[in-house]
């Protein structure tokens, strides 16, 4: 419980809702995803594709992290969590039941609704699909108000494949082809090894009424967004998620700028016409 | 010294950028203030004549080559500044053939501040028994004889305090402390890429500023430095909140030169007493 | 006609004002002037140009704890951090006013600082006006004066009988109920603050050069310490971390600045700014280009302090005049 407030103390934006951990499934070997629920009904946040959340390990810290749940599914608030610093594994340490804190929603969002009509392009490496799962749940669940889908989903090996368990789900949705991809395979895997980049160039998505939603590492990014470019995709066409070291959300640690553009509050969506724009560049 | 060194120094620098056998030399300008010295990066020969030399020279720009590794670069350095080459090429930080050491027989520096420049001399150089540079490619002025070794006066009117009024000492002195790092990053000796007090998993010290933490993260890296220091103090000197840093380094340099009879930086090849191990090292016990 | 409070009844209005609150003022501790709570008037530094360290501290402390969890049964509860104490500030400078003021800007933006409001209610500010500026001074050009008002709640000027007294806001008002004043014809004055920086258009100059090699050799001697951000009444980023204490934990804030290496690096290791000059430009932009656009006043007060505290005479009025120059360069062809 919080302490009720005064009329005159400002509510501290700082304070997280209490929150507990439902279920923590692996996802790969070093990605988890958790379920938690907010302990208090009124606590309850609608959110959208893109926009992320605090999630704090109690004598730790918090983190950012991007919400991989479609806030209309109702299943509870979802992250993949990549174990990879010291508040990640931490979170990686708790089992269900284990009590945690969640600062909520943050950032902008994916306006799936201007993509109506529209084909949609999904490309994701890694734990850089996290952020694109609800795009691609939320679109799929309102499937005709959406042309052709192509998601491509690519990771360094078969084992870093992220949410493996919704793949038949999405190939067999209408118009909608589901490619997957790893940097090295295995004995068991005998479907495509290949980088992304590559794959793009090899499908030639075509740009006509098309948009690009682009999300993995730096260098994925940068040499994915070269080969949509030479496809004919406008700057405008392409769009992805920033990433930035953040300790409040709140546009007062200015911590995540990009130039004057706060990746917490002016994105972290952002389309490549935008980036193009900021007078830093990364 | 003053203007003859000054020439000195320019015309080496000229010569050096000239001829290609470096591309930057790291010297020393005069400041914002028209009155005190800051350090200057000198690209072009044209630009030699913003080096100068003079008694507000207290920079260590030593640890500057750390930034220019690969790059061959030209350093002015006072005597104790060129232990601390000798510090980082022993600790293998630095390429001995990558940089051209200026060395400058130091005449002492001043106690000065932006705007402030007094005749007051630092008492480090009172403690400094090498205005010689130790290692150089170039001198500046004459080698002067030094005078009997130190006596620590400082630690040991220090170490005269009652247990309590050192705790007390110290505690209003970690009260103080920002943790700014100045002391680190002045520092030729501190260069760790993740220093331990940055380390969150574990977390040795924590990020809160306030005297617990700040005497772990003071001492703590006073031990990091012991027998290593070169005593050029620029710790101190930085220090926004005078934090008399001096005393401990001090206090850990007498125990390693009584215990070791080893000074840091004396030469090139050999290692701090602290991160090896000899079967002759007298330990203090039982002896 | 000017209202003048005598010295005596200045030191008996501070001792009063002590008693149920806390009077923090600037006190001589060794050679350093620092903004410390005393327990009677005798510890107030009186002769002084400024405190080392900005008052930014009473209102942003260098480490705080924004709410503490206790596990309780099967719950956890979350107490966020109430300031309860009322506090006074005496001797405060108009540029450090100037400064928190600016503050409120990025602090009090949608979702306000809970902490940082309840600071500001509490506080209430004394000022004094300066008699001398000091050579680093430069408040006048970057829109402050010696004299300036704006920010405070009540500022004292001295003049021979003691000191002229205006009335800016209601709290001061309330502060100073019960006070003596008496009525006197001197105009108090005060000495300028000539020292010219060119900080007109500076926003559009620090845009045009954002790309300049200017930032990389500028950034060559710069340590990246956290000294100017420290000392400096504008600088506000911070870290967040949990601190584990017998078992309480408290969310703690703590200063914390753009200059240090690893403040932009992401878990995993990616770090934009690993660039010595990109992280150098970030703070000057933060300062010259990005908090005007986003609040309106430029991010300096013209107080000086990173000028006399940086170790290496990395000088913020040098780099105003550096800018305007390279910026007048740009779109003449010459570069």
């Amino acid at each position: 419980m919080v302490k009720e407030a005064t009329e005159k103390v400002i509510p501290n934006p700082f304070v997280p809702y209490p929150a507990t951990l439902k279920s923590v499934i692996d996802l790969t070997p070093d990605v988890k995803l958790f379920t938690l629920e907010l302990d208090r009904g009124e606590d309850e946040f609608d959110y959208k594709p893109g926009q992320f959340a605090f999630v704090s390990a109690f004598g730790v810290g918090e983190c950012p992290l991007g919400l991989t749940s479609a806030a209309h599914r109702k299943e509870g608030l979802q992250f993949a969590v990549r174990r990879v610093g010291s508040v990640t594994n931490a979170l990686h340490q708790l089992e269900p039941g284990a009590k945690t804190g969640v600062r909520g929603p943050f950032g902008n969002f994916f306006p799936v609704d201007d993509y109506n009509g529209k084909n949609i392009i999904i490309i994701g490496g890694g734990i850089g699909f996290a952020p694109l799962r609800p795009v691609i749940n939320t679109i799929l669940d309102n499937r005709d108000g959406y042309a052709d889908i192509l998601i491509l989903n690519g990771a360094r090996t078969p084992q870093d494949l992220c949410f493996a368990a919704e793949f038949d789900d999405w190939a067999k949705s209408p118009r909608t082809k589901l490619e997957l991809t790893v940097d090295a395979g295995d004995e068991n895997w005998n479907g495509r090894v290949a980088l992304i980049p590559d794959v793009v160039a090899e499908l030639e998505p075509s740009p006509k009424d098309a948009i690009a939603i682009i999300c993995g590492p730096p260098i994925m990014i940068r040499f994915t967004l070269t080969k949509l470019k030479q496809l004919g995709f406008a700057n405008e066409q392409i769009v992805t998620t920033l990433e930035g070291k953040m300790k409040c959300g709140l546009g007062k640690c200015f911590r995540c700028n990009v130039g004057d553009k706060y990746v917490c509050r002016d994105g972290p969506v952002f389309t490549f016409e935008q980036i193009s724009q900021f007078i830093e560049q990364f | 010294m003053g203007a003859d060194f000054t020439q000195q120094i320019r015309d080496k620098a000229k010569e050096l950028l000239e001829k290609g056998t470096v591309e930057c030399v790291i010297g020393y300008e005069t400041g914002s203030d028209g009155v005190s010295a800051r350090p200057a990066f000198i690209h072009d020969p044209a630009e030699v004549d913003r080096l100068v030399f003079d008694n507000t020279c207290s920079h260590n720009l030593v640890k500057y080559l750390l930034n220019k590794k690969g790059k061959p670069t030209a350093v002015v350095v006072k005597g104790c500044d060129s232990r601390a080459v000798n510090l980082l090429l022993s600790e293998k930080q630095i390429e001995r053939n990558q940089a051209f050491i200026i060395g400058v027989v130091c005449p002492s520096v001043v106690e000065w501040g932006w705007n402030k420049r007094s005749e007051q001399i630092q008492k480090r150089c009172d403690w400094c028994r090498q205005h010689t540079p130790v290692v150089y490619d170039f001198l500046v002025g004459e080698p002067v004889t030094e005078e009997p070794p130190p006596d620590f006066a400082d630690v040991a009117e220090m170490e005269a305090k009652t247990t309590e009024e050192r705790a007390a000492f110290w505690r209003e002195q970690a009260e103080r402390c920002l943790r700014c790092y100045a002391c680190r990053q002045a520092c030729p000796g501190c260069y760790c890429i993740d220093c331990f007090v940055e380390e969150l998993d574990p977390e040795w010290v924590g990020i809160r500023i306030a005297p617990q933490e700040n005497l772990m993260w003071n001492t703590i890296r006073a031990f990091h430095l012991g027998g290593r220091c070169i005593s050029c103090n620029e710790c101190e000197r930085v220090c926004p909140v005078n934090i008399p840093l001096s005393l401990l380094n001090r206090k850990l340099e007498q125990e390693v030169l009584s215990l070791f009879d080893y000074r840091a930086g004396m030469s090139d090849d050999t290692i701090a007493p602290l991160i090896t191990f000899r079967k002759d090292d007298k330990l203090g016990i039982g002896e | 006609m000017t209202k003048i409070l005598g010295k005596k009844e200045l030191e008996s209005w501070l001792s009063s004002i002590m008693k149920d609150r806390t009077l923090v003022a600037p006190k001589h501790v060794d050679d350093l002037t620092l903004f410390s709570p005393v327990q009677s008037v005798e510890e107030i530094a009186f002769n002084y140009e400024n405190t080392n360290l900005s008052p930014k501290e009473l209102f942003f402390p260098r480490t705080d704890t924004l709410f503490t969890v206790e596990r309780k049964d099967s719950e956890m509860e979350i107490t966020p951090a109430v300031i309860e104490q009322e506090t006074v500030i005496f001797g405060i400078r108009p540029c450090d006013a100037w400064g928190i003021a600016t503050l409120d800007g990025p602090y009090l933006d949608d979702p306000a600082d809970s902490l940082w409001a309840q600071h500001r209610a509490k506080t209430t500010m004394i000022g004094l006006a300066c008699t001398k500026p000091a050579p680093q001074c430069f408040c006048t050009s970057m829109g402050s004066a010696p004299n300036d008002s704006s920010n405070v709640d009540i500022l004292l000027t001295e003049v021979d009988e003691g000191y002229a007294v205006e009335t800016v806001t209601a709290k001061g008002e309330r502060l100073l109920q019960g006070v003596e004043l008496k009525e006197s014809d001197v105009k108090p004055s005060v000495p300028s603050c000539d020292t010219d920086v060119p900080a007109e258009g500076i926003v559009e100059a620090t845009q045009k050069v954002f790309d300049d090699p200017y930032w990389s050799r500028l950034a060559d001697r710069c340590i990246h310490c956290n000294i100017c951000a420290y000392v400096c009444p504008t600088c506000y980023c911070f870290d967040v971390r949990d601190r584990t204490d017998r078992g309480k934990i408290e969310r703690i804030r703590t200063w914390e600045s753009c200059q240090s290496k690893g403040f932009t690096r992401i878990a995993g290791g990616y770090d934009p700014r690993a660039d010595k000059g990109t992280r150098l430009r970030q703070r000057f932009c933060h300062k010259l280009l990005y908090f005007p656009q986003q609040f309106g006043p430029l991010g300096c007060v013209g107080c000086g302090r990173c000028v006399t505290a940086c170790p290496v005479n990395i000088d913020i009025r040098e780099i105003i005049s550096d800018l305007q120059e390279l910026g007048a360069k740009v779109g003449q062809g010459s570069n």
